[in-house]
């Protein structure tokens, strides 16, 4: 990671200071804090295909609407303990990434980006129309929090209300999904993938299977796509067919692109930076598709490097000029 | 099943069909000459049948003030495709397609909002013409009069479009430019200006599909959204940048939504989009395109 | 992005400040409801129904001595959409209750929300069984809509006086409300005319663009009479594209629509496209044409038209107008605004309206509200469809609670 040597261990910073959200901060506070914690996820897991691999997905969406619905008919229609239907929604969910994404690596860059649309559509007509399984337009509203009872043993946690549990208990997995994922961009496999997206055919040159490493890419981004769809489904006390819309999966590559795809933590900065600026638009006018139109505008020609690429850039500008002064 | 019943689905869906053609074929234009995937398309469907609203609105009470008002709205929708292209379009040639899509996708939200803004969050409607407002009986069913002008406007553009493509020297122009522009460019051909002038084409075509289905759907937030993703199935069916491709794509997209709900009535929505991806997974340059 | 979370923890430090406890607090309601799209025609003037009532009460001197403040949000139509709005409502906002919602999508949605958080949710409109059958039933919800097998009956009644209507087709959105609608109807119609066959049902989705192919294959299996549950924009854009293809001239017009397409807002909204001679219901016929007008519902409409500034009153304000009185009634009744006691006081109430007395029923929370039902017609004073001779339908409803 191209940041400059800096000893203070921002991401426990972060996360210690989110995990004090419920105790510092109102209940909304709580809220906004746990959409972006899930949104973080979608989003870093979408960055696996986008900025590792170079994979341009406009279906991303499928996978997390699997896992949110996994998750959700699991635990509501079955009783089945979280513990069991949260990996079920993350394997639910790479199991149908490693079925489309079967087909869809085989494809070049503009037909790639078609059949991920084609796809996620398929999963969205599917949850519109099934309504004995999806609900339907209906939904599922009314999944069931799980049971968080045993958070009471923790200092300090007996007072809090489910919802903040939970809270708490997303962040925790979501970092956990982080760590994991961090892990998998820094190890060979990752580099792997940057060294496809940089160039192919040099790749298939030095003897890498590339569509195999196409699709473990494409298989993980989805299993972990579906693990942040059900944490969402249940934060949001339901899961609608609406989730699945591709408007979300374009959402997501902007809150990639806002934060930086050539970094591991532009997609989360990418989120909260929407999830933040959404909030504060919506208090003024109804036209935040508008807002947020004119500033993908002005990341396009303007800051194509995100927040955090714009944050580094200026960062090692300032160090050259201090650097330069010195010499 | 009676067969005049099976016209009137027939009949149907080929009306469907040619509705389509007309936004689809402007996509399809846009990607095989320029390779980009322009999701705004339906917004500018969607400002053509605003405009033509309002250019109706203006133009109220002449009955036949249809037809101008068809014409405004496409125009001014080519006249804004003109400014997007020259202004924004132009910088993002040599960029990652992606960035492409992107602005696209911006422009879906920033006009999105525009239309909402001056037309307001309910749905509108417009009054058919006078003049196409009877209707024929054919077969034992009744079919209005409008949608056999439909239906005769859509192979009308599909063969202008291919004989001006075919047999003319600027449309020999825009088929090189399709195969291999650098070539082109090293040729001396400007191929600033074609692509200009193929975006405004594009963007003239969706603000008349817009204008035109104005009498029979009704004008709503959203219908820019609802009517991308059909007309990228049909492109995608029939094969990107190709004329007759996509043509035959919307006539095979609009019999199988009209047959769907006859054979499988819950899943039509669901079978177009599986369609789709069929065709990518078997031939992705679709039925009639040609590979990439 | 470090700053971004210090400007996060210093205004959530900033939000535990006390707030200045001046003047009595207004009871905040939150106010879900389509403000945009296809559905917008209705919500919209449901909404100036609730304002008009906030507007009057207010004026009174509000509930308890606090004011009254509406907090409108846009959903959509979607049940998505609802909860999100719903949500926020709550937790940012922190409205003391929830009215609203237009469609069964969205109400019964909503009313998770509001059962999770203990807060006491009306709906004005929504008909579907799912909000208040036995499964779904909670404490905090309530419905001063009509809903759908009052619907079903008054309907069916309605088809069974065609002596020589044998065959049926019925249409309508393939969602909650459509499909109980239509059962609702089928199972009124068995009892009624067993004699009478459904010959076709089609299910075209909630807010469809092209409803073409469903046209045609109706008409193919040719019905003597349709029962339709389209509505709002749906409703418009169907009979545009229906009319022209020869769908009301092959039943002579003889259908029957439940879903208030025989309010002032649809005709309008319709114009010279509407379809003559169908008939259709409304919570209000505003245009009473007879003697027997309630003389508060005079009143109610001349208030609606100064307050909205419209020419002809809309048929659906009546709804919000309602919803918003039985709130404030239970608040009183209740002697708080804490949505467990006027959760309790709301039970097996009456409260007035302009169109009669109804009364929440004790075991489903609902009114099981009749409906003013009435052929369609041209009339010379009028550029729209009105209501002839509306009638109360059903006549009498067997309510087990």
């Amino acid at each position: 990671m191209r940041r400059s040597a800096s000893r203070l261990p921002w991401t426990l910073i972060v996360f210690l200071a989110m995990a004090s959200v419920p105790w510092i901060g109102s209940r909304y506070d709580a809220f906004l804090a746990g959409q972006i914690t899930i949104d973080a996820l979608f989003a870093v897991s979408l960055n696996l295909l986008l900025g590792t691999t170079g994979l341009v997905s406009f279906g991303h969406v499928a996978y997390f609407g699997v896992g949110a619905y996994v998750c959700g008919i699991l635990m509501k229609a079955y009783g089945v303990p979280f513990v069991f239907a949260f990996p079920a929604a993350g394997l639910g969910a790479a199991l149908f990434a490693a079925i489309s994404g079967y087909f869809c690596v085989r494809l070049i860059k503009l037909y790639f980006a078609m059949l991920t649309l084609a796809f996620s559509q398929i999963v969205w007509a599917i949850a519109y129309k099934w309504n004995a399984v999806t609900g339907g337009d209906q939904g599922l509203p009314e999944i069931p929090y799980p049971d968080l009872g045993w958070m009471s043993a923790i200092p300090g946690c007996g007072d809090l209300s489910t919802g903040a549990r939970f809270y708490l208990l997303t962040l925790v997995l979501v970092a956990v999904a982080l760590a994991i994922l961090h892990r998998i961009v820094r190890s060979p496999f990752g580099r792997m993938l940057t060294t496809i997206r940089d160039n192919p055919e040099r790749a298939a040159f030095i003897g890498l299977n590339v569509r195999a490493y196409q699709l473990a890419a494409f298989i993980v981004a989805g299993g972990f796509a579906g693990l942040a769809g059900a944490l969402y489904g249940i934060f949001s006390r339901g899961v609608f067919a609406d989730y699945v819309f591709w408007a979300k999966s374009a959402e997501v590559i902007i809150m990639a692109i806002l934060g930086g795809m050539d970094y591991f933590w532009g997609p989360p900065v990418g989120a909260a930076a929407l999830v933040w600026l959404n909030q504060q638009v919506t208090d003024y006018t109804q036209y935040w598709p508008f807002v947020l139109g004119s500033l993908l505008l002005i990341l396009l020609f303007v800051f194509p490097g995100g927040l955090v690429g714009g944050v580094v850039a200026g960062v090692s500008r300032l160090q050259r000029i201090i650097a330069g002064r010195d010499a | 099943m009676a067969p005049s019943f099976l016209f009137s689905q027939f009949m149907g869906g080929l009306t469907t069909a040619m509705y389509l053609f007309l936004i689809a074929s402007g996509l399809s234009l846009v990607f095989g000459v320029m390779r980009v995937i322009n999701f705004a398309h339906g917004s500018f469907y969607m400002l053509g049948a605003y405009l033509a609203w309002q250019a109706v609105q203006w133009l109220h009470p002449s009955p036949e003030g249809f037809w101008p008002a068809a014409l405004f709205a496409a125009c001014a929708v080519a006249l804004l495709g003109a400014v997007v292209e020259r202004l924004f379009f132009r910088s993002l040639y040599g960029r990652e397609e992606l960035y492409q899509l992107l602005f696209t996708y911006a422009l879906v939200l920033i006009l999105g909002d525009v239309a909402k803004f001056l037309w307001g969050t309910g749905q509108l409607s417009v009054p058919q013409p006078p003049i196409l407002a009877g209707s024929l009986h054919i077969f034992g069913t009744t079919q209005p009069a409008y949608n056999l002008f439909m239906m005769a406007i859509g192979p009308a553009i599909a063969v202008a479009g291919w004989l001006a493509l075919n047999h003319t020297a600027v449309g020999r122009l825009v088929r090189a430019a399709a195969y291999d522009r650098e070539m082109l460019d090293a040729l001396g051909a400007n191929v600033g200006s074609i692509y200009t002038g193929m975006f405004v084409i594009s963007s003239f075509l969706a603000g008349l599909s817009g204008a035109l289905v104005t009498p029979i759907q009704s004008i709503v937030p959203g219908m820019d959204v609802l009517i991308i993703v059909q007309a990228f199935i049909v492109v995608v069916i029939g094969g990107m940048g190709s004329i007759w491709g996509t043509f035959w794509g919307s006539v095979i997209y609009g019999q199988v939504l009209s047959f769907g709900i006859l054979i499988f009535p819950g899943f039509s929505l669901f079978s177009v989009f599986a369609l789709m991806a069929v065709i990518l997974i078997v031939r992705p340059w679709g039925l009639f395109g040609r590979p990439l | 992005m470090f700053a971004t979370r210090l400007l996060a923890a210093a205004g959530a430090v900033a939000a535990l400040l006390p707030l200045s406890a001046g003047a009595a607090e207004p009871i905040k309601i939150g106010f879900p409801i389509p403000l945009s799209g296809p559905t917008a025609v209705y919500g919209t003037p449901v909404l100036q129904g609730a304002q008009l009532a906030v507007a009057e009460i207010n004026a009174q001197g509000g509930v308890l001595g606090r004011q009254l403040e509406l907090l409108p949000r846009d959903s959509k139509a979607s049940a998505d959409e609802a909860v999100r709005v719903s949500r926020e409502l709550i937790i940012k906002d922190g409205v003391d209750f929830l009215v609203g919602t237009l469609t069964s999508a969205e109400a019964p949605a909503v009313s998770t929300v509001a059962k999770e958080n203990k807060i006491v949710f009306i709906a004005p409109t929504s008909k579907a069984t799912i909000l208040t059958d036995p499964q779904h039933i909670h404490p905090y919800i309530f419905r001063v809509s009509s809903n759908t097998d009052v619907e079903g009956l008054a309907g069916a009644t309605l088809m069974a006086r065609w002596k020589d209507v044998k065959t049926v087709a019925t249409i309508a959105p393939d969602y909650a409300y459509g499909r109980d609608s239509i059962a609702a109807f089928s199972a009124n119609l068995k009892k009624l005319r067993p004699d009478i066959t459904i010959v076709d049902q089609q299910w075209p989705k909630l807010g469809e663009a092209d409803f073409t192919p469903f046209i045609t294959a109706q008409m193919g299996k040719k019905p003597d009479a349709i029962y339709c549950s389209l509505f709002a924009g749906d409703f418009i854009t169907f009979t545009k594209e229906a009319k022209p293809l020869g769908y009301f001239k092959a039943i002579d017009n003889r259908m029957i629509d439940p879903a208030e397409v025989g309010t002032t807002d649809e005709a309008q909204a319709l114009g010279a496209d509407y379809p003559y001679g169908i008939i259709s219901d409304s919570y209000d016929p505003v245009i009473w044409g007879g003697a027997d007008e309630p003389a508060a519902h005079k009143k109610f409409i001349e208030d609606l038209k100064k307050f909205t500034k419209a020419k002809y009153a809309s048929g659906w304000s009546i709804v919000g107008y309602q919803s918003i009185y039985a709130l404030a009634d239970g608040i009183k009744k209740a002697g708080s605004a804490d949505s467990a006691a006027v959760a309790k006081a709301l039970l097996g109430m009456s409260f007035d309206t302009p169109v009669g007395e109804r009364t929440f029923s004790v075991k489903s929370h609902e009114t099981f509200a009749p409906e003013y039902w009435g052929v369609m017609v041209r009339e010379a004073a009028y550029p729209f469809a009105v209501m002839k001779n509306p009638e109360v339908l059903p006549k009498s409803f067997p309510v087990t609670n």
